[in-house]
């Protein structure tokens, strides 16, 4: 049997000390998923969503059970793991290239090996005229799309997303989802975890979709998504197998949410 | 450079569409626009009424001043704003004048000079750097800050200047007594603010560094330096304005040489013109020491707008 590239079991975390108040943040999580997988976890907000991504990074650790990437236990946050934040977080005072650079610039990668790395990022996100551009004088999609190009420069093998569209328009979303979508499907060994509140996107996006209840989160349903890939997102929206895949997992969602 | 959000798909559909579009169809060409020249650039900047009205207004208040108006008195409302000034307190610019051309060449003058600049960048070096330290480790260690700030706030609430008669027999009457005071003076302005700005940079940064193994060293150098460097320098520019008062005031209490020294005893001698003049020079001597840490802002702090970053301080 092959070790699967994430492993939680028994998972439950508790926020705040022995004697303070404390919050169960997420409880008694199971999940197997296999390398190369898509996996987008939907509910409402406050419900360990990102506690879960924390952990998967090795930010914080569960207070009781284990999480494991290929076999082994989570100690501490990990060269080959792309953490991508619901805010873009670029640092104000690096050029778009230079926040495409910090990754490998942390990792000790010299200085023209980094460059060629985030020039060819920037392309493939059609950002090249905006290398030398400072992040307050990009639109949110643009800097949305360079916090892409930060995580994925480093060339993980787990990305982790984090709501990440959440604060752009529709339309923008649109189109940095379906770049987002095809530059996962080139890569296709990578393993994505993505967080997000609308199930629209999961299930556009994603292979299978997690539902998790209301604090303490648990995992509610698990589905298997049975859309053709390449997937054209603006497309997929309008078809009848979408809309039945989204509709029946809407129905394990909406009472959680109302 | 600010762009709207544009679909690149939709880009590349325009490029095609363009072939195919007759050469016809009206389009505004921006080349049309007239040029500006390089000397109308620069005219621009300069922006000339704003200097003539600086220049009439400077020329007014020499002229006022220089006619002895100002040493008449002035009463608005029945209140005293202005008191009548006996004739030997007064001095005029024309004096202050004298003075300058008649110390320029005055070996011992330039001494004096030497001694309050070396003391004031003295001062301000060793406070802005021991307060720019203590204040990036207490801003990141929060455990360290519950310990330290106490102790802190206390000796910030000490009224400083009051510390010079002690500091000038610990350090003696020499240059150590005012590096001394302008030192704790300037740490201060310096450790606060900056404690201050560490807490402010944003989380999220160190959360896309910490995920991407970043070492705490590593995350002072990239998230945290960076991130506090506008409050830094607001802050090293009131500083240096202050090193530069620290270092007169521990002169009028009690020193050998510099400006201050020279400034107490022309005023003690009624010497009104020398005290404006030293005054003067002593203005001029800060506005270039905030300039010079200005050029470094302007380096460091290209990314931000004009219109953010901090304008002299004027106190």
């Amino acid at each position: 049997m092959t070790t699967n590239a994430v492993s939680l079991q028994d998972v439950s975390l508790i926020f705040g000390g022995k004697d303070t108040d404390h919050v169960l943040a997420v409880d008694t999580i199971n999940l197997e998923i296999p390398q190369g997988q898509f996996v987008a976890i939907v509910g409402p907000s406050g419900c360990g969503k990102t506690t879960i991504l924390n952990m998967l990074a090795g930010l914080i650790k569960p207070t009781v059970g284990s999480v494991k990437r290929h076999g082994q236990e989570v100690q501490g946050p990990s060269r080959d793991i792309g953490y991508m934040l619901a805010r873009s977080a670029l640092s104000p005072w690096r050029t778009a290239r230079k926040n495409v650079e910090l990754g490998l610039q942390i990792h000790g990668v010299g200085k023209s090996e980094r460059k060629e790395r985030a020039e060819e990022l920037l392309e493939l996100l059609h950002l090249e005229g905006f290398a030398n551009a400072f992040p307050s004088q990009l639109s949110q999609g643009m800097r949305q799309r360079v916090a892409i190009a930060r995580t994925l420069a480093i060339e993980p093998d787990l990305w982790l997303m984090d709501e990440p569209f959440g604060a752009l328009d529709a339309q923008t979303r649109l189109v940095v989802q379906a770049e987002f979508v095809s530059l996962w499907e080139k890569s296709k060994e990578s393993t994505v975890i993505f967080v997000t509140h609308d199930l629209e996107e999961a299930v556009l996006l994603a292979d299978r979709v997690l539902v998790m209840t209301a604090r303490p989160g648990r995992i509610k349903s698990d589905n298997l998504i049975d859309l053709p890939r390449p997937r054209v997102i603006d497309e997929l929206r309008f078809d009848e197998k979408f809309k039945a895949a989204e509709h029946k997992i809407w129905k394990e969602l909406r009472d959680e949410i109302i | 450079m600010k762009s709207s959000d544009t679909n690149p798909s939709d880009n590349a559909a325009d490029a095609d569409n363009s072939e195919s579009t007759t050469d016809s169809e009206k389009r505004f060409d921006v080349t049309t626009l007239p040029q500006e020249t390089n000397t109308q650039k620069i005219i621009r900047r300069i922006d000339v009424p704003v200097q003539l009205t600086r220049i009439v207004i400077l020329a007014f208040i020499l002229w006022i001043w220089q006619s002895r108006k100002i040493f008449s008195g002035l009463k608005i409302f029945g209140v005293e704003i202005l008191p009548e000034i006996i004739p030997l307190f007064q001095g005029v610019p024309t004096e202050a004048w004298d003075y300058v051309t008649k110390v320029w060449d005055d070996s011992l003058f330039w001494e004096d000079f030497w001694v309050t600049l070396q003391e004031a960048l003295l001062g301000f070096l060793y406070g802005a750097l021991s307060g720019f330290i203590v204040g990036m480790l207490l801003g990141r260690f929060k455990r360290a800050q519950k310990v330290f700030s106490p102790f802190l706030i206390f000796t910030n609430a000490v009224p400083k200047i009051a510390l010079a008669p002690i500091l000038i027999l610990w350090y003696g009457v020499d240059i150590g007594s005012k590096v001394a005071l302008a030192t704790i003076i300037v740490f201060f302005i310096v450790q606060i603010p900056v404690m201050a700005a560490v807490s402010g940079v944003d989380p999220d940064l160190d959360t896309v560094a910490s995920s991407m193994g970043a070492t705490q060293m590593q995350k002072f150098k990239l998230v945290v330096i960076p991130g506090i460097l506008g409050p830094l320098f607001g802050a090293l520019r009131l500083a240096s304005i202050y090193a530069i008062l620290s270092v007169v005031f521990g002169e009028f209490l009690a020193s050998k040489r510099g400006l201050g020294q020279r400034l107490l005893y022309q005023i003690n001698n009624f010497g009104m013109g020398a005290a404006i003049a030293l005054m003067s020079l002593l203005a001029i001597l800060a506005l270039i020491f905030n300039a010079g840490i200005g050029f470094m802002e302007r380096k460091f702090l290209r990314w931000q707008d004009d219109s953010t970053r901090g304008n002299v301080v004027s106190l």
